[in-house]
């Protein structure tokens, strides 16, 4: 049963947890994307749909991820060009997604589709206990266990990385060295988005193999808030993102083992969890916020 | 820092002067530009926008029946904006006007059905509009103890609770508050006729309308001429100030979130009351994000809110003639108020103040 | 030979300045201003707050577009808009407020500056480089040391390494450099920018104090009002008064008197403190063994390098932080509530930075005078602001600063003029203890005296004053007692007539064993 919620954590986790290494590029440049459930919806979508007109589910990822670039755009033109309030305009953006993708996604509630399916590593997935957590998983989840040493590789050690960071501090001092701030950060927005739409192909196409509507079911928000959680760390966020996987997974499995506790109930859970662990973490450590950040949240940032 | 200050008054003399001028051609075309790009959407779906826009203002402002629809659709985005732009004013965002609707009107309805049942309107009515303020007190104080207490931000934690208040509004009209005549469908029992909200004749338009409007009275007298408003409006200026000025912030933070649980509260007791007489999980369901997106498209003002409330209750409404007379799914017209508001936000910082 | 001389000194020019004039708006920041920068030498330019200083360096550091003449460099003329350029053609600067990041570390912030390399971060390398720069020119710079861990001469440093460490440079502008240093770093300071110039830089140095001008300089440009006044090169003999004359023309300013407080018998203590210790946002220790008496009537200095606890020490004296050990009382009592428990036992504040943490954008001065000022009047559950106004009118205090009109909303005013707001604000309130951080930052000559006068005057009439300043004579000048900050201790009280600048600037760098 252990090892059933702890494959079942990384099958679920793994669409919070790319959504959440996306949303942790954006917020190191200091603009924070609630519209990552947006990108998340239309990369569900996008991905879905190629995946049933191609049949081919990496042309799908493709296209989800670029969907969810796209929306992501849209914040990043509102809130780096117009200088549009952030929060307000990430929860438009989610608004606005839920409505485009149901709109266009009436056609593929019924569609099946192989997508993409479990492949047991050889050798690796017949490790006893670990194997079958590890290394019986979809491709799309392979790929994203070398993201989380990537992206931390790239923020702590490459000077993109320093570039990165800095942008979501002081944005004058960029400035000073010639570099371009605005244009790290609409960087810094697209590959978010574009990680989220993986994402939400990684949900559609990976996990539940369906579309229905509004599926992300505020995956993205978690998303963001794992990020804080996480003080901004990509290993630390994907831990989250599979405490929340691992939330989730434990309700298929009491209601397998037919436990008289309210479905209801379980679904709350993650959240719940998401919140608890902010609370614990957030007691301690607010000195880490990146600055621009914190400007955000205490609305006196200029953009 | 100190330069801009020096710099600010050059500046302010051809801004106001422009402010003047330039703003009502942009916002003439901030208003007229998302209908235009819907409308070249819709052609690629064979529907005819001018008719389709002479259809959806017929239906709003056609008729007596339209524009209560109308009403109706405005009342709980209005009571959600203030519940958005009270905070807002005080230097928090509250999204959790959509969590604080729904056990708002849970609690309404667990009220009327279990102890207000037998009352006289007069008497029950009053109660269960507080019951349903309470309700939306008490989700709107765990974002603020997990603020006050917890340094927790409340953007994430309102917006996480309302996926939480949906599952609980599932988990009781699953369970406890299931009507038992319901052959299965999860929903609550009815609530007895005398709970329910005056109705115009000839129209479905309670005074819940009244009762929103007279609210927004409340909350911007309270802003604009109380010390208590004075306090709110440091504090949402600039919260080191307030410290410095020996304001009790946390306290000031919590009394201004759990009081704007209470307004989206008392809008999902209207729901209960004035529509739906009936607890559903979907009672109330975007109410409040259009709340939010009102409320910040009037700047978080409280007058002008009524009238964002309007505009958006009218596209809400014009939603459904949508469906009707077109055959496109009625969340559409989520993208129409998508675009609208992208308009507004891409626009909207250079008008302000 | 003539012409080979010509020659030879026209080839030593790293840069000249031809006729810059800048103009904003009306206003003439610079005019037809001529300046040569030699290799191997450092050209101070001299003048005032405000005498156009920091706009000349900013255009030849390709910050500003000069509106008129040209900047020369290797016998052509050449465009330095925007730095990026000038920082190609071998300028770097030193800014007075540091274009550092706290939240990362010295490597990352040198990684920021000097971007040869491509993407990758060759970690090793550059701190090697740094540790070579650093130890060549006595900078002793961490490389894994975060900024926000360091004092201002540290960070000061830091932006000497990253400067020096950019590949090509050959002018250095130094902006105000030692503003930030206490005596003895002044000196080490010096020291370096000798062997700067022996190294053949060309150093150009902003500077108001004519001590360090004297002590280095090779030529020197005097400033006033955007426009040349003097210049002179060693060669032709530097002499300060007529350096001071070309400063400040023929002002004169009242000087600021206070009369030595007699000292036989000790005023009565307001507030003390016991053994207290403060720890700081990152968890860390600020001070601690904490001992302090206010007296009434008296004005406290505090000396310290910045970041010494200045910040800290004043948040819990107004009760805006708690002391983690130790007592804090107020004629006697322990205060309780918080700061509005402070603000009830007499003690106001006047904060370090009062831009952004008392000025409310859109709120009058009227409005600003409510908050910790004059009390907020009721009226049923609004406010009288007609008997607040009275009240604000009829205030010598407010009158004494010139403040501005009480409609005025403060998010127009410039920094002297919300100076001159918070401190009318805290003064009508006849506070019993007063305490006030960096009230002279930044501001003009007049202004400064004027607030200096009317803290001297408070405290006649009783008030128990705290000074933070980063001004030493500043503090010479208005404290009956110093006390300075200085390895998270507070050491003191020192009499200012019995101590000198030398000895608290010891003390602030090395702490009590000196």
């Amino acid at each position: 049963m252990i090892t059933d919620i702890l494959t079942g954590a990384i099958r679920s986790g793994t669409s919070v947890m790319l959504a959440s290494q996306g949303e942790l590029i954006s917020e190191r440049a200091g603009v924070i994307n609630l519209g990552t459930e947006g990108s998340m919806l239309g990369g569900a979508l996008g991905g879905f749909a190629v995946t049933v007109w191609t049949g081919n589910p990496w042309l799908g990822t493709l296209a989800g991820g670029l969907c969810g670039l796209l929306i992501s755009a849209i914040h990043a033109f509102l809130v780096l060009t117009c200088h549009a309030n952030q929060l307000a305009t990430g929860l438009t953006i989610m608004f606005f997604a839920m409505g485009v993708t149901s709109f266009f996604g009436r056609g593929f509630v019924s569609e099946q589709i192989v997508g993409f399916n479990p492949v047991a590593i050889p050798y690796l997935s017949e490790i006893p206990f670990v194997g079958q957590v590890l290394f019986n998983h979809d491709p799309l989840t392979y790929l994203s266990f070398l993201l989380v040493p990537l992206l931390w590789f790239v923020l702590f050690r490459s000077r993109i990385g320093v570039i990165l960071r800095a942008t979501g501090e002081r944005e004058e001092v960029l400035f000073a060295n010639g570099i371009n701030p605005k244009l790290v950060r609409y960087a810094a927005v697209l590959a978010g988005g574009f990680l989220a739409g993986v994402g939400g192909v990684q949900l559609s196409v990976a996990f539940t193999h369906s579309w229905v509507e509004n599926m992300v079911q505020g995956r993205g928000v978690v998303a963001v808030a794992l990020v804080i959680f996480a003080s901004w760390k990509p290993i630390r966020a994907m831990i989250g993102a599979y405490l929340f996987g691992a939330a989730q997974a434990l309700q298929l499995t009491v209601q397998q083992a037919g436990l008289p506790i309210s479905p209801f109930f379980l679904f709350m859970v993650p959240y719940l969890l998401t919140l608890a662990a902010l609370y614990i973490v957030e007691r301690r450590q607010r000195s880490q916020t990146p600055e621009a950040l914190s400007r955000v949240f205490t609305g006196t940032s200029s953009g | 820092m100190k330069q801009q200050a020096v710099n600010a008054p050059m500046l302010n003399e051809p801004l106001s002067f422009r402010s003047r001028l330039k703003p009502i051609g942009i916002q003439i075309a901030v208003l007229i530009a998302p209908f235009i790009i819907f409308g070249i959407f819709l052609l690629f779906y064979d529907v005819n926008p001018i008719a389709l826009y002479g259809s959806m203002l017929s239906s709003t402002f056609g008729d007596l029946y339209g524009f209560g629809e109308v009403l109706i659709k405005a009342t709980p985005i209005i009571l959600t904006g203030l519940a958005a732009a009270l905070p807002a004013r005080a230097g928090m965002i509250n999204v959790g006007g959509e969590g604080q609707l729904a056990i708002g009107a849970l609690f309404a309805t667990w009220f009327a059905v279990f102890y207000l049942s037998s009352l006289p309107a007069a008497l029950g009515i009053p109660l269960m509009l507080a019951a349903g303020a309470l309700g939306g007190a008490v989700w709107a104080g765990i974002t603020a103890f997990l603020k006050v207490k917890g340094n927790l931000n409340e953007t994430i934690s309102s917006l996480l609770l309302n996926y939480v208040a949906v599952f609980t509004v599932g988990f009781f009209v699953h369970g406890l508050l299931k009507d038992p005549d319901s052959f299965n469908w999860p929903f609550s029992p009815e609530i007895s006729s005398a709970l329910r909200l005056p109705i115009v004749n000839g129209t479905r338009l309670h005074v819940g309308i009244v009762i929103a409007v007279a609210l927004v009275l409340i909350v911007w007298l309270v802003l604009k001429k109380t010390r208590m408003g004075f306090r709110i409006r440091v504090l949402g200026s600039n919260h080191l100030a307030a410290e410095r000025a020996g304001f009790k912030v946390s306290w000031m933070q919590f009394g201004v979130l759990v009081a704007a649980g209470a307004l989206a509260g008392i809008a999902g007791m209207i729901e209960i009351a004035g529509i739906e007489g009936r607890l559903r999980p979907s009672t109330g369901a975007t109410y409040g994000y259009l709340g939010f997106l009102a409320a910040w498209m009037a700047w978080n003002h409280p007058l002008r809110l009524t009238i964002t409330a309007f505009v958006l209750g009218m596209i809400s409404v014009a939603g459904n003639s949508l469906e009707i007379s077109s055959g496109l799914p009625s969340s559409s017209v989520h993208i129409l108020m998508g675009l609208v508001l992208f308009f507004l936000l891409g626009s909207g910082r250079r008008l302000k103040k | 030979m003539i012409e080979e001389a010509v020659q030879h000194r026209s080839t030593s020019y790293l840069l000249q300045a031809k006729g810059l004039t800048k103009r904003f708006g009306a206003l003439v920041a610079n005019k037809d201003i001529d300046l040569d920068v030699e290799r191997g030498s450092i050209h101070a330019v001299l003048g005032e707050n405000g005498a156009g200083k920091s706009t000349l360096m900013k255009m030849l550091y390709g910050v500003y577009e000069p509106d008129e003449g040209e900047v020369w460099m290797d016998g052509e003329a050449v465009s330095l808009h925007p730095p990026v350029k000038a920082r190609a053609k071998g300028i770097g600067m030193v800014f007075q407020d540091f274009r550092l990041v706290p939240a990362l570390t010295v490597l990352d912030n040198v990684a920021l500056a000097v971007s040869e390399g491509g993407w990758r971060l060759k970690r090793k390398q550059l701190r090697e480089r740094i540790l070579q720069v650093s130890a060549k020119y006595g900078l002793s710079v961490n490389p894994d040391a975060y900024v926000w861990q360091l004092d201002l001469g540290q960070r000061q440093r830091l932006e000497i390494v990253k400067v020096l460490l950019v590949p090509g440079t050959r002018v250095i502008i130094f902006d105000e450099p030692t503003s930030v240093l206490v005596p003895q770093e002044v000196e080490a300071f010096l020291n370096m920018l000798d062997l700067l110039r022996k190294d053949q830089y060309g150093i150009l140095l902003i500077t108001h104090k004519i001590n360090e001008v004297l002590a280095c300089a090779d030529q020197v440009t005097v400033l006033r009002s955007g426009q040349i006044t003097f210049q002179a090169s060693r060669e032709d003999g530097l002499d300060g008064d007529a350096l001071i004359k070309a400063m400040m023309g023929v002002k004169t300013l009242k000087p600021v008197i206070k009369q030595s407080a007699l000292v036989e018998k000790e005023p009565a203590a307001v507030l003390q403190v016991d053994n207290g210790t403060i720890t700081g946002n990152h968890g860390e220790t600020v001070l601690q063994h904490i001992q302090l008496t206010l007296r009434q009537g008296e004005i406290t200095g505090v000396a310290g390098i910045s970041g010494s606890g200045q910040r800290e020490l004043a948040e819990v004296l107004f009760g805006l932080r708690q002391l983690s050990s130790g007592s804090l009382t107020i004629g006697g009592q322990e205060i309780k509530g918080g700061t509005r428990g402070f603000m009830e036992a007499g003690v106001s504040f006047v904060s370090e930075d009062p831009l952004k943490e008392s000025v409310i954008p859109g709120f009058t001065i009227l409005e600003h005078m409510v908050l910790d000022g004059i009390p907020m009047q009721a009226k049923g559950t609004g406010m009288d602001w007609k008997t607040i106004r009275a009240a604000l009118e009829s205030s010598e205090d407010a009158r004494a600063l010139a403040l501005a009109d009480a409609d005025r909303r403060a998010d127009t005013l410039s920094g002297g003029n919300v100076q001159r707001m918070v401190l009318s604000r805290a003064l009508i309130r006849r506070p019993k203890i007063l305490i006030i951080s960096y009230p002279s930052r930044g501001l003009d000559i007049g202004t400064t005296h004027t607030i200096q006068q009317q803290l001297i005057t408070l405290a006649e009439q009783g008030t128990a004053i705290l000074l933070f300043s980063e001004d030493l004579d500043e503090l010479f000048k208005l404290s009956d007692r110093l006390v300075v900050l200085s390895g998270k201790k507070l050491l003191g009280p020192y009499r200012p007539s019995e101590t000198d600048t030398t000895e608290i600037g010891f003390r602030m760098l090395k702490g009590e064993s000196a």
